[in-house]
This record gives C-alpha cells, structure tokens and sequence, in this order.
C-alpha cells in the first residue's frame, strides 16, 4: 500500500512537494481545460476528475483518444493508484452512452477489468466491477461477450461474510445487469452459476442489496416458463413473499414484479406461489397508496384467477375477493383494469359455485361501473365477463334474476349506452348481449331473497327501450 | 446520520493547527486516509498567516481542504476566495463559528456533534436571499427500476456531519466518531481521543478490550490496553520521582503553596503523614519500594485530603503496551506540548509538529519518553517562574484583571516564548496566585500575561487566562478586548494565533496597549 506523505514547511523557500510521476499523456485536444492551467492537465488523475464533473466532456475525452492509455494503466499492477484512477475514469466513459460504452470495450478494457476483478487492493476490485456492470448493462450483446470472457467465476468470489456493505451493492448492481436484457436472454448456464449467489444476497437486510437482487430475479422470472422454473427450483419463492412485504417500496417493488412474473408460468409454479404464501399479502398491496404496486397486484391476482378451480377457490378461501370488489370500487384505474381482468379470469374458469360466491361478494356494481371507462379493451372484458355470467346463470335458471340484478345496478343503461359507442366491437358486443339477455328480461319477480342471485328487491318495473317486454 | 460516504479521487491538503486537540484528531484521520487509499498533504500551521499561505500555494493543485482547529470562526470564503469547486472541510473546536461557514453548505463543511450548540442565528436573520424552489425529491425515484449504467461521481467522504453522542467539543471526538461510523479499527484511534479529553468515552473502552483480552493472554509485545481507572493527578509521577512530581505539579504546589518556607515544611508533614520516607519519595518512581507502592494511592489520597487536597486522586485514562509501559492521558499530553514547542534544538515548528505527532504513534515511545523528558523540564521551569513572580511580587492588580510580565533575562524565558507554555504558565500562576492572596476580588478577576517573544524583533507574546471561578470559555471575549484595545492605540499586534486570546505585539507598545485594555475592562 502506498502511502505518500508529503511534508511541507511553513517557509517559502524550502518546499518539497513530490509530484507523482505520471505524465505520459496530455490532454491538450481538450479545449474546455485549455484555458485554464494547463500543469493541472498533465495530472494524472486529470481523466478521471473530469469524467466525475457534472458535465463530463466525455467524447472530447475519447476524441483524445485517451482510452487505450487508461486501458494500458490497468494492467500496471505495480501501481495501484494509477490502476485505480484509470479504472475510475474508464468506468465513467462507460457509463455514457453505448457509443461511449463501445469505445471502452473496443479499447480492450474488458479483459483488463476481469483480471483486476482480483486484485489484492480491494477499492481497485470494486471499481472493476462497477465499469463491468456498466459495460454489462449496455445491452444483450456485450452482456454476453462479458459472460463469454468468464467474468461470473470472479465476479461471485468476490461474494464474502466479509465483504464490505458497500462493496456488496455493486456487486449486486452489476449482477442485476448479467441478468438483465431480453432478445436473447441471458444464457441459462450462466444463469446456473448466479442464482445460488443471488439467493444469497436476497438473505442480507441491506435495502439496496435487497432491491438489487430482486430487480435480477425479476428479469429472471421475465421469460419463458423454463427459466421460472429454474427460479423457483431454488426455493427462493417464501423469501420474496416476504420481500413483498418489506416496508421500504424500493424492495417491495422487485419482489412483487417477481412474484407476478411466477405466477404467469404454468399452474404448478402458481402453486408454489400460492403456497408461499403470496396470498396473504396480496390484500395490502391491492389497497397500497402507490398505484404501480397496486396495479402489478391485482395483474398478479388476475392471472391466478387464471388457474384451475382449486386456485381460484384459494382466492376465495384466503379472502382476496373483498380486496378485489375494493380495488374494482376505488382503485387507481390501472389497477381496476387488471382487477378487471380478475374477474373475467375468474368467471371464465371457475365453477358456478364460485361464480356465485364472486356475484355474492359484491362484484357486479363496481363492474358495471366500469363500463364507463374510457378504455375499450376493459368494457369488452366486463361485457364478456358479463356473457360469462350469464352462462353460470343460466345453470342455475336464474339468468332472470341475474337481469334484474345488472338492471337494478344500473348497468343495464350503461350497456344500452354501449349501443353508440364509437367502437365497432364494443357496439357489437352491447347489443349481442342486450339481445341474448335482456330481451326477454320482465318486471314483476317474487319478494324472495333465498334464491341465489337474490340482491334484488321485488318491484315493478318499466321496461323502456326497443325491446319487447313480455309479462310472465 | 451520515450523509455519503466515498472515497476521495483527489488529494486532501490538512491543515492543522499546533495544539494537541489538533495533533490528535489530525493523527486519527490520517489513519482513516491510510485505510482508505487518499492521498493527503499535511502542512502544520500555527496562525492565520501561515493558513493563507498555505491556501495560496495549494489552492490549484488541491480541490479539498481540512481545517483542523483552525478555521470556524472567520468567513473562510471571504478570506480565501477559494475557485467553486473547492470545498473546505473545517473540524474546529473554536467558537462561536462565523456564520458564513454555517450557512454556506456547498463549499464549508462543518464537521460538528449533533449537540453542539453553535449558536446559529436564524438564516432569515442574515440573509435577504431569492428564494430556491426545492426540488421535488426522493419518492418519485423509489420502486423504479435501477439504471442501467452508473457514472462515480466525486463525492466527498464525509459531509456536514450531525449525530448524536455526548463529549466535549474536541476535534479528536469529531474524528473519532467519524471513524467509529466508517467501522474502523478503532482502539489505537481511541487513545487518541483520551488524550485530548478524559470524558465519556467509558463505553467504548470496555467494548474494544474485549477484543484486546485475547491479546493478552499470548504475551504479544504488541498488545495494548487501554484502562479507565483511578489513579494519582501528579504529574508525570510514574515517570519521575513522586517528590518531583509533587513539587512540581500544580494542583499540589498550589495548595501547599510550595514557594514559601510554610508550603515546603507542609510538604515535609504530608510525606510524613504518607509515610513515605523522603529517600524512597525521592528516587525514580520505578525504583520505589514495592512495599510502599502497594496501596500508594489510596494512602496519597487519604493524606491529601487532610491538607486540603480532594482532588488528588481522579479517574483518568491510562494506555500499557506490555507490561512495562504505562502512559497517563496526562503524561501524553504533556509530552506532545514539550515536543511540539520544543526550543532546543533550533528546528522549525514543522518539524517539531512533525516529532509530537510521531509521538503519538505507540511505534515511537522512545519520541513519547523524549517528550517526557521535555516535558520535566518545562514543568520545573514553570514551578519556578512561579515562585518568583509570587515571591517577587510580579503579578500585578491592573483593576479589572491581573497582569504579569516576564522579563527578559528571567531563567527559561524562552521557554515561554511559546503559546501554550505560555498558557500553561499563566494558568498555573494564577491559581497558585489566588491560593497566595488574601485579597478575596482577586480570585474573580482574569490574568493577562505577557513574554519576550522574538528579541530581535522586539515583539511580546501575550495571553488571557479567564477567571478561575469562571467554568465557561471566554477566550473570545479577551480577543475582542485585544483588537478594540490594539486599534484605539494604533499599537502594532499581530492576531495571528487562531486562539483569541493569544496576541503578539511590539515591546514599545505594551504599555499603551495595556492602558487601553485597563480602561475597555473598567
């Protein structure tokens, strides 16, 4: 380690200042710094002290053509300080833009910054491991190359009870951008040897390592069922769950986009969602102040609404259909979008039993309110989701009742108002339905609240419109 | 809490005051630079002169400055005009802060304790600014995903810091609990800070040997202790003769009033009453009797109290490497002052500044017992420039304060010369004062004193001693007392010492100088 302390005496005529040695490249192509001293520009920590200002002139540093003399000082294991400053400035060209990122890789900088992920100098190790994660994150391409060039072995040694907190996060930053990136994903093998890693990480209490390493798992989780698999298979399923209800929304928000990329695998990896425990914190996270996590909330409800019935009646069973009229009532409108999109999973796939559990839990009012949305493609679900009803009616011989219950909500106006909206599909789909249901809807009904659509009061009623009503 | 922590990219210029406080904060950051990797110039400035100075011949090749004790309490940005992107980093025990300093919180950071009462006036008080939209941060970023890529940008390693924790104002402290929050290795940092301020630090004794315990058992000749314990305020004791150190220690040459025919026939009655045969007293410490070691303590204590002295035994913290060497927080501190104001040998002030900070360093005990020695020295000279000035009469009544001049010629004038011998001097003769006068207004008022600085540039070395009845910090007031009094007799003074109440001025002017000061006091 070197340390170099410089003395100075108080008089003027006695001074000994060291100047370190470096001065091998000068920077005068730099007209910003020409103005000024220009001895400040022979520094040699010049390059990195203005790729740190708050407009680093990055290109001009590149136009230098810099670049291969800072990759060159890498390699000077003789001299870590350089080592460091060299490794600090290239990090910050690379963090620019991925021309900027280009001209450090083609500049030969990977290889070096791999090999100084052993370095015995700790500050220069992470300093690699940030310009790596920078370089990673550019893309698919060089995401791979780095992987091609085995940065994975020495990257997770770096993995230690011992490491240093801040050293952790990078770590974790860098691997979320090895995870990160579709079209290709990143390989499978690789994959392999980060998650046991990963799994790791997810165990500390460090919120930026927790968000970090969520954030990888959920690009992970973003793909074909094959690599949710392979998530999943680490048993990591219970940690995220609880991650889900971590209370800081940097953690919070990973976890969640994790578990709802699970659940859009095959039903057996729902299941094992479900048995996690994910359930149980889908009702706080439906009525979270922050939309985005009530949004991808109730997307993950709807697509376990999506499963075989022993699912959706463990939607039922674990109590989530309050949450679900709740969200569909008051929820930010990205949200109510996806609980919409619960409903209609839920009435195309569950059994009439739970279909009229879900009518008896209050869904229909806030649906039907729904219908006054301004998105097209959530009135077309609510009005398939309605068909599906019917259906479910018509078994139990109680689509009459079920008439007068969507009439009495007031949806059967905001469907006949459906009949002049301006989309095609949407006019169609009202009228098909007001056709096939409420034609032959009539007024008078028995008092009787036993049977089991029953939320209507008996009463007299008026049938206005172009259809025949017919007294039974 | 903490506001970021990264490394330093470019180099640090220190600039550290000469008093022990600064010696021993600037000795722990430097261990927190080793550790980190940053690079650092350190330059020991004793007054604002040589501040500027320095500043001027670094400010272009340095971006971050540290000020330590030096610096609070003048605008710092008025007086060096530093480039925007300098920053200045200031550790300063001095009050009351100049408010530029506080309220300009881009380019000073002040490194304080959460509790210190700076006494900061409202900003709106002070400056009719355009008033700053604040930026909508923080939740907006949060739950989002993290970039893609990320520049390092040059943050700074420590920023304005606040936390909370009792202690004095020491920079040591400062230091300390920024190091403590970096989770350094801590113990050696530690003894550092006893040395500036045998306060609360008990806590963290007990927590870090437990780590040394294991040290121990293997014998290591490395192995260090740090204790909190009682033990005897005698200065230098274990490493002089315990007569030596009773003669020459304030607190007990005060109370005996040693100067006088009465105060050494009282000495001789509370050795008589301690038991301590005078051959034995007067041996090296080490040499004693065992027999007579053995409960020395408790004895001196009992003794002590009989004539007067309740405060004799106190506790205090003590550092042992090994089995044979054993150093009072006291003992060091002493040693640092001999050695930083060092006038025998004729070397610069760097260089003394240089060798007390070395001192500190537990690979150099053989500096730590040259210091010791030193420190022997200037602790009889000021016994017995004492003794004279009460046997002599030489401290005056001015009305409003005390006064005191050294003149040239007196034995170990140049010793004095100095400013905290100077100070040490003061603060000893005006208790040893107060316990010889029966004039009961005496004890309230302060002590202004005066030395031969430089001969040849027939300048006076000048400092105020507050009261000692007064336990709060008036060394400001006197400072102001100082300027006014300079100014309404053009006398030619150099307020140079980042402590007020040290001014030099040319011989020819001290009297008027004095009348003017006698007359502000009034």
């Amino acid at each position: 380690m070197e340390v170099n302390v410089e003395l100075r005496k108080a008089k003027k005529d006695e001074q000994i200042l060291k100047r370190r040695n470096i001065s091998c490249f000068s920077m005068e192509d730099l007209s910003p710094e020409k103005e000024k001293n220009p001895v400040s520009m022979l520094q040699p920590n010049s390059a990195a002290r203005l790729t740190s200002r708050r407009n680093p002139p990055l290109n001009e540093i590149i136009e230098a053509g810099i670049i291969p003399k800072l990759v060159e000082f890498l390699g000077h294991n003789d001299n870590p300080n350089l080592q460091f400053e060299a490794a600090w400035a290239l990090t910050n060209i690379a963090s620019g833009t991925s021309d900027q990122t280009r001209a450090v890789v083609e500049g030969g900088a990977v290889p070096a910054f791999i090999a100084l992920l052993s370095s015995p100098h700790m500050h220069i190790s992470e300093q690699s491991v940030w310009a790596l994660g920078n370089i990673a994150g550019d893309g698919p391409l060089y995401r791979d190359s780095l992987i091609n060039l085995n940065v994975i072995p020495p990257l997770l040694a770096l993995v230690a009870p011992t490491t240093p907190i801040g050293f952790l996060r990078n770590i974790t930053w860098t691997l979320s951008n090895l995870c990160r990136n579709k079209n290709p994903h990143p390989p499978l093998d690789a994959i392999g040897q980060i998650l046991p890693v990963l799994i790791c990480l997810l165990q500390h209490n460090d919120k930026d390592i927790l968000s970090d390493a969520c954030w990888a798992v959920s690009y992970l989780t973003d793909g074909s069922n094959d690599r949710i698999h392979v998530v999943v298979e680490t048993g990591i399923l219970p940690r995220l769950v609880q991650l889900m209800g971590a209370p800081e929304l940097s953690v919070q928000t990973p976890a969640l986009r994790a578990i709802g990329n699970i659940v859009t695998g095959t039903d057996e990896q729902t299941q094992r969602a479900i048995d996690a425990g994910v359930l149980a914190l889908l009702p706080q996270l439906l009525r979270h102040p922050k939309p985005t996590i009530q949004k991808e909330a109730a997307w993950t409800l709807s697509n376990i609404a999506a499963g075989p019935c022993p699912q959706i009646q463990q939607l039922i069973t674990c109590g989530l259909l309050p949450s679900l009229v709740e969200v569909l009532d008051k929820g930010d409108f990205k949200a109510q979008k996806e609980a919409v999109w619960a409903v209609a999973n839920f009435t195309t796939g569950g059994t009439v039993q739970q279909v009229v559990v879900l009518v008896q839990s209050g869904i229909l009012k806030p649906l039907l309110n729904l219908l006054s949305s301004k998105d097209s493609k959530t009135i077309l679900v609510i009005l398939d989701t309605i068909s599906n009803l019917f259906l479910a009616a018509e078994k139990l011989g109680e689509t009459e009742k079920l008439c007068v219950l969507v009439e009495e909500l007031g949806g059967l106006e905001k469907i006949e108002a459906l009949q002049t909206h301006d989309n095609n599909i949407v006019y169609r789909a009202a009228l098909g339905l007001l056709e096939k249901h409420f034609a032959d809807c009539s007024g008078h009904f028995p008092d009787t609240t036993q049977d089991l659509f029953g939320q209507v009061s008996g009463r007299n009623r008026i049938w206005q419109g172009d259809f025949k009503c017919g007294i039974h | 809490m903490l506001s970021s922590v990264v490394v330093f990219l470019q180099r640090v210029l220190l600039l550290v005051a000469s008093d022990v406080d600064a010696l021993c904060a600037c000795k722990i950051l430097q261990a927190l630079f080793q550790c980190d990797h940053v690079q650092y110039t350190l330059v020991p400035v004793s007054g604002w002169q040589e501040l500027e100075t320095a500043f001027l011949e670094h400010k272009d090749q340095f971006k971050y400055f540290v000020f330590i004790n030096c610096g609070a309490n003048v605008d710092l940005l008025e007086i060096l005009q530093p480039e925007e992107d300098i920053i200045l980093f200031v550790c300063d025990t001095h009050r009351p802060i100049n408010v530029v300093n506080i309220y300009n919180e881009t380019q000073v950071k002040l490194l304080v304790k959460q509790d210190d009462d700076l006494e900061i006036p409202a900003y709106d008080d002070l400056f009719r600014d355009e008033e700053e939209d604040e930026e909508d941060s923080g939740n907006e970023s949060e739950g989002t995903e993290p970039s893609e890529k990320r520049r390092r940008l040059e943050e700074v390693w420590f920023f304005q810091l606040c936390w909370k924790g009792g202690g004095g104002g020491r920079s040591a402290m400062v230091m300390f609990d920024l190091a403590w929050i970096m989770s350094k290795d801590l113990n050696d940092m530690l003894w550092y800070v006893y040395v500036t301020d045998i306060g609360t630090l008990q806590r963290h004794v007990s927590r870090h040997n437990h780590r040394n315990e294991d040290d121990e058992n293997s014998l290591s000749i490395d192995c260090m202790r740090i204790a909190f314990e009682y033990d005897l305020r005698l200065a230098l004791y274990q490493h002089w003769s315990l007569y030596e150190s009773l003669c020459n220690t304030c607190y007990t040459s005060a109370s005996l009033k040693l100067w006088s025919v009465q105060g050494q026939k009282r000495l001789q009655e509370l050795l008589a009453d301690m038991g301590l045969p005078l051959k034995q007293v007067k041996q090296k410490f080490h040499s004693m009797d065992i027999s007579l070691k053995e409960n020395l303590q408790e004895m001196i204590e009992e003794s002590a109290n009989k004539f007067g002295m309740k405060d004799l035994r106190v506790q205090t913290f003590s550092i042992h490497f090994g089995f044979k060497n054993k150093f009072l927080a006291s003992d060091v501190v002493y040693a640092t002052v001999s050695l930083m104001e060092n006038i025998e040998k004729d070397e610069s002030e760097t260089d003394n500044f240089i060798r007390a900070l070395d001192s500190l360093s537990r690979s150099n005990l053989d500096k730590l017992r040259q210091g010791l020695e030193l420190a022997k020295k200037q602790l009889r000279a000021i016994q017995q420039t004492v003794a004279s000035c009460i046997c002599t009469n030489l401290v005056i009544s001015q009305g409003p304060f005390l006064y005191c001049y050294l003149m040239e010629g007196t034995p170990d004038v140049k010793l004095f010369s100095k400013p905290v011998s100077l100070c040490l001097l003061s603060k000893y003769l005006l208790k040893s004062f107060v316990c010889s006068t029966k004039n009961k207004r005496c004890k309230l008022l302060p002590l202004i004193m005066a030395a031969p600085m430089n001969v040849e540039q027939a300048t006076v070395i000048m400092v105020g001693i507050p009261p000692e009845t007064e336990s709060s910090d008036k060394k400001n007031f006197f400072g102001r007392a100082f300027e006014k009094a300079a100014e309404s007799t053009n006398s030619r003074t150099l307020h140079n010492h980042f402590d007020m109440s040290i001014i030099e001025l040319k011989m020819e002017d001290r009297s008027k100088f004095l009348d003017a000061l006698t007359s502000l006091l009034s």
